[in-house]
């Protein structure tokens, strides 16, 4: 592409790298050019189209392998998965520090049956399955029996289908159940579930008592092959189209 | 032996592991040069000097291992196995056949591009350095960033299908 101006200084101009006066030339210039423009919007095109292709490490945890080989094998049991909104994990021992030990994991390990969050389908009148079918990850739902929901994250699955990792909190039994619904046809279905104590933490939520929910779960939804976490865009389009599009 | 330096290491993987991926353009080999990079980060962590930015310091250890691994595997000139490109998470985030296409052709295009320009245009197209930045990274003078992105974009462009016109 033929410019009139020096390319290099464009790429200047796209990159953020001119004063706001050079800036301001530079916008001048480029209404009275349109070829100059077309290679302008090229350039933010092109570190638009790098930044997404290379973006797939900032949504993933950081791998077992290289945290250990930063941190030491000691602290492997601290698992950092992705930041949760709401609640501010305790990463204290795991086997010591479990409070309430319903865990129930289909496929991994039996437990007692949790009286939170069934496993199964869910009805289409359960507000569960509306926080799940329209809530976006982050955003705090208000149940009609007084607890609050909320959605962690949404992930494409190996196998096709969309499962989404979701907490209910439940303030006035210090409990907090975080469990993993699945999309099939028109139903979601609870597979996985895992209940902890909560305990108050003086106005920044809840703090569970060992912080491991995150590793079972992780270990759950990797059962079948490497999940995809979806991005906010993405997450939003899925939600649009009503969950059908995989 | 957890302590602040390690902490902000571990917060800091994930730039480092898409920074890895940009020049491996393989995952795994990212991984892979992420971890050594790390180890070394640590064996070396008293030339860090307090004060100073460790993203800098550290993008600059993974470039080095990088073209260090390269001149001992002997790798001239385009040295990424066609075969071993990955399309990062699969493509799965794009959702039209045509934005994986791009994202494909945009991972392509990098693994063709001569190791210093590739360094270069990921410290300041991807990772979002100044050209200051990443000649600080880099150690050589703003004028070669500048030269090097130059070329790099003059070769990339024309692969990722956005070109509005014809070439100069």
């Amino acid at each position: 592409m033929r410019t009139v101006m020096d390319k290099d200084h464009l790429a200047a101009f796209a990159d953020g790298e001119l004063s706001p006066e050079e800036a301001a030339k530079v916008v001048m210039h480029l209404a009275d050019n349109p070829q100059d423009q077309a290679y302008v919007d090229e350039l933010y095109a092109a570190n638009e189209a790098l930044a997404r292709a290379f973006s797939a490490p900032l949504q993933e945890p950081v791998p077992e392998a290289i945290r250990e080989a930063i941190m030491g094998k000691a602290a492997t049991n601290v698992v950092f998965f992705r930041p949760k909104p709401k609640l501010a994990l305790a990463l204290g021992g795991l086997a010591a520090s479990v409070a309430v030990a319903a865990v129930l994991l289909t496929g991994l390990s039996g437990g007692p049956q949790s009286t939170g969050i069934a496993l199964g389908p869910l009805a289409a009148i359960d507000p569960v399955a509306g926080v799940l079918n329209t809530g976006v990850s982050g955003a705090l739902v208000q149940l009609p029996d007084g607890r609050t929901s909320m959605v962690l994250a949404t992930f494409g699955m190996p196998d096709g289908r969309y499962c989404r990792e979701f907490e209910v909190v439940d303030i006035a039994g210090g409990r907090v159940d975080y469990a993993v619904g699945c999309r099939a046809g028109e139903t979601w279905t609870i597979e996985a579930t895992i209940a902890e104590a909560a305990v108050e933490d003086l106005g920044q939520g809840f703090v569970t008592a060992s912080g491991d929910e995150a590793n079972l779960l992780t270990q759950f939804l990797e059962r079948g092959g490497a999940p995809v976490m979806l991005d906010a865009a993405a997450e939003a389009d899925v939600i649009s189209k009503g969950w059908s599009d995989r | 032996m957890s302590n602040q330096f390690q902490r902000d290491l571990v917060a800091l993987v994930p730039k480092l592991r898409r920074f890895a991926f940009s020049l491996t353009c393989n995952a795994a080999d990212g991984d892979d040069l992420v971890q050594s990079a790390c180890e070394k980060a640590l064996r070396n962590r008293d030339q860090f000097q307090a004060g100073s930015r460790l993203d800098s310091w550290m993008y600059r250890i993974v470039q080095t291992a990088w073209l260090d691994d390269m001149r001992k595997r002997k790798v001239r000139g385009p040295s990424v196995d066609p075969d071993d490109i990955e399309l990062g998470d699969e493509g799965r985030g794009a959702s039209l056949p045509e934005d994986r296409m791009m994202l494909a052709s945009v991972t392509t295009a990098m693994a063709s591009l001569p190791d210093p320009q590739r360094v270069v245009l990921s410290l300041v197209a991807i990772e979002g350095l100044s050209y200051k930045e990443a000649a600080d990274v880099l150690e050589v003078p703003v004028g070669t960033v500048m030269s090097r992105l130059s070329r790099a974009r003059e070769a990339l462009l024309p692969h990722l299908g956005i070109s509005r016109g014809g070439r100069q």
